[in-house]
């Protein structure tokens, strides 16, 4: 294991949706405070992958424990107040504002009947601004363009106040600068407050350049956990993803960027 | 306009409630009601009139909170009791009831057909939610729906099998539940409704955060830590079975449960608190002014609520829609 610590581990998880087996025995750890890109073609099993971890499947088979404890054994609020979703949402209605959305992820922490208090107000101002969305804080989601909205949701997953935070295909159908965005955003929160980040993505770059680990998986199957930098000595990209890949390297930069140069035959 | 609007609903449904009982055939003023003298009239007013207000206020108020729980639960602007088989359950016992011949009351309070209305809902309800819940891999809210559209055509069908078979006299009973009318004499039904209508309330306003994240779809409403399936079963059996109870004391009534919330949502927003205390003022006002207008319109002849309630709702609604700038 790369992390050496086991804060967040799976163990032989399997998944079989319809008689096909969606995930094949998958077991890895992560270390806490470390930032973990899942990265594989389409189809590949990532955001099941995902999905199981965070128990939204719970049909699967295997186990998932937070620093020892089983997740199954956990409520579903208990399970909320440690981890937060960034979900793939494209352009469903979410029919409110940023701010009353931000005001909903705080569910795991209030009580049953009492409404807003002093401290999620606090805890929303705070995450509003650190994803830089505290002027479009009274906007509608609906009304927002796809980087802005997506800042917005990683705001809510903020204020749901966990330690830990996944989110899926967080860029995918953002241009170049809400993507930069939204990196430098997981970036910050994985760096400056400590939070782990399990984040599934089918771009090579981003998960290279954001991550400390990459985990690979193709059909189902987990390929390769490791640093980003030996998944491109190694030449596995082009076994995972079945295509060439040519890399760049820029000045001063350890991790190379790399692009599709056709198919593999 | 969002701020007064709670204010205005409760404003308006006050007063429909309030001023509802003196129109009708036999108009009624304050003095003749305060004066308290005339005893027949006293009898309209008590023993026929307010019933039969309240009745219809409870019976608005409670299909426009099921449609509003139903739409939020099922994440799909369609859904409503009427359309998810429990209403056509309910008819389909109410047929089969008038078709047998048989008549029996319970404790002479419920009346048989009531009962077997009831019975009927209850049997849909279960068929749904078991239909819904045998596919494998467990039911997503699009199975339950559609479970519940098939459940609603089956026994449609059954419906018109059993009218076609039946008598003229019979067939005229039926077709006539089928349009569904607030008819009171007396207390009786307001009582049997009253405790629907206050849990149904109760649990919409309750529940309302997790409303507010089912509309934002199961996954984040799982991911914030939502019991999904436990709440979704909770709500289902709920709704279905405070439907029933209305539906067997009205007939099925249309449009307001469909509708209804989505007028609310125009004045009060998304927010299903404010949405709650919505649909209980205006499903109740819009009901009592159906009512009142169906007492009145062909007078001394009653037009079935029902077939006022889709007729005026609907036009209301298609305005509403056209001179609308934001997309429900």
């Amino acid at each position: 294991m790369v992390s050496g610590s086991d804060f967040l581990h799976v163990e032989g998880l399997s998944l079989a949706l319809g008689g096909s087996l969606i995930l094949d025995d998958i077991s890895f750890s992560i270390g806490k405070g470390r930032y973990l890109g899942i990265i594989g073609p389409n189809g590949a099993g990532k955001s099941s992958l995902l999905k199981c971890i965070g128990r939204l499947y719970k049909n699967f088979t295997g186990s998932v424990s937070l620093e020892g404890t089983p997740l199954s054994s956990m409520t579903e609020k208990a399970l909320a107040r440690r981890i937060a979703w960034v979900h793939q949402t494209g352009s469903d209605s979410l029919p409110f504002t940023v701010r009353e959305f931000a005001l909903m992820s705080r569910y795991p922490w209030q009580k049953a009947i009492g409404g807003e208090t002093l401290e999620d107000r606090e805890i929303i101002d705070r995450s509003l601004e650190t994803a830089g969305v505290s002027d479009i804080a009274d906007r509608q989601l609906n009304s927002l363009s796809g980087g802005e909205r997506q800042k917005a949701l990683i705001a809510a997953a903020l204020a749901q106040s966990t330690d830990i935070l996944f989110l899926d295909e967080p860029t995918s159908f953002l241009d170049y600068r809400h993507q930069v965005e939204t990196l430098e955003l997981i970036e910050r929160v994985n760096k400056e407050q400590g939070m782990t980040i399990l984040l599934v993505t089918h771009d090579i770059n981003l998960a290279l350049h954001g991550a400390d680990e990459i985990l690979a998986i193709k059909r189902g199957k987990m390929v390769w956990q490791g640093h980003s930098a030996e998944l491109l000595e190694k030449d596995l990209l082009s076994e995972i993803f079945e295509t060439r890949f040519e890399s760049f390297r820029s000045e001063g930069q350890l991790v190379p960027y790399v692009a599709p140069r056709g198919l593999v035959r | 306009m969002k701020r007064m609007a709670l204010t205005s609903l409760f404003i308006f449904s006050l007063a429909t409630v309030v001023v509802a009982p003196f129109i009708g055939m036999q108009q009624i003023s304050l003095s003749d009601f305060l004066g308290g003298g005339d005893e027949n009239i006293m009898r309209i007013m008590w023993d026929l009139r307010v019933p039969r207000v309240i009745l219809g206020w409870i019976t608005g108020s409670t299909l426009a909170l099921c449609g509003l729980i139903f739409q939020a639960l099922f994440r799909n602007p369609l859904a409503s009791p009427d359309m998810l088989g429990v209403s056509t359950g309910a008819a389909f016992g109410a047929v089969v009831y008038i078709r047998t011949g048989i008549v029996f009351s319970l404790f002479n309070a419920v009346s048989g057909l009531s009962l077997a209305a009831f019975v009927g809902a209850l049997a849909a309800t279960f068929a749904i939610y078991a239909a819904g819940n045998l596919r494998r891999g467990g039911m997503s809210e699009a199975t339950l729906l559609l479970a519940g559209v098939a459940m609603s055509f089956l026994f449609g069908s059954l419906n018109m099998i059993i009218q076609f078979t039946g008598g003229y006299i019979d067939t005229f009973r039926m077709m006539r539940w089928s349009m569904g009318g607030i008819q009171a004499v007396g207390f009786a039904p307001v009582f049997a409704t009253l405790p629907a209508l206050a849990v149904i309330f109760a649990v919409a306003f309750i529940t309302a955060p997790e409303l507010n994240l089912f509309v934002c779809g199961e996954d984040i409403a799982a991911s914030r830590g939502v019991s999904v399936v436990k709440l979704r079963r909770l709500l289902f059996f709920t709704v279905s079975i405070v439907i029933g109870i209305n539906v067997a004391t009205c007939g099925p009534i249309g449009f307001v449960g469909l509708l209804g919330p989505h007028i609310c949502r125009k004045f009060v927003g998304t927010d299903h608190r404010k949405l709650a205390v919505a649909s209980l003022l205006f499903g109740g006002a819009f009901l009592v002014l159906c009512d009142t207008a169906a007492r009145m319109l062909w007078a001394p002849a009653e037009v079935p609520v029902g077939v006022l309630t889709s007729c005026i709702g609907s036009i209301f609604f298609l305005w509403l829609l056209v001179r609308a700038k934001r997309n429900f």
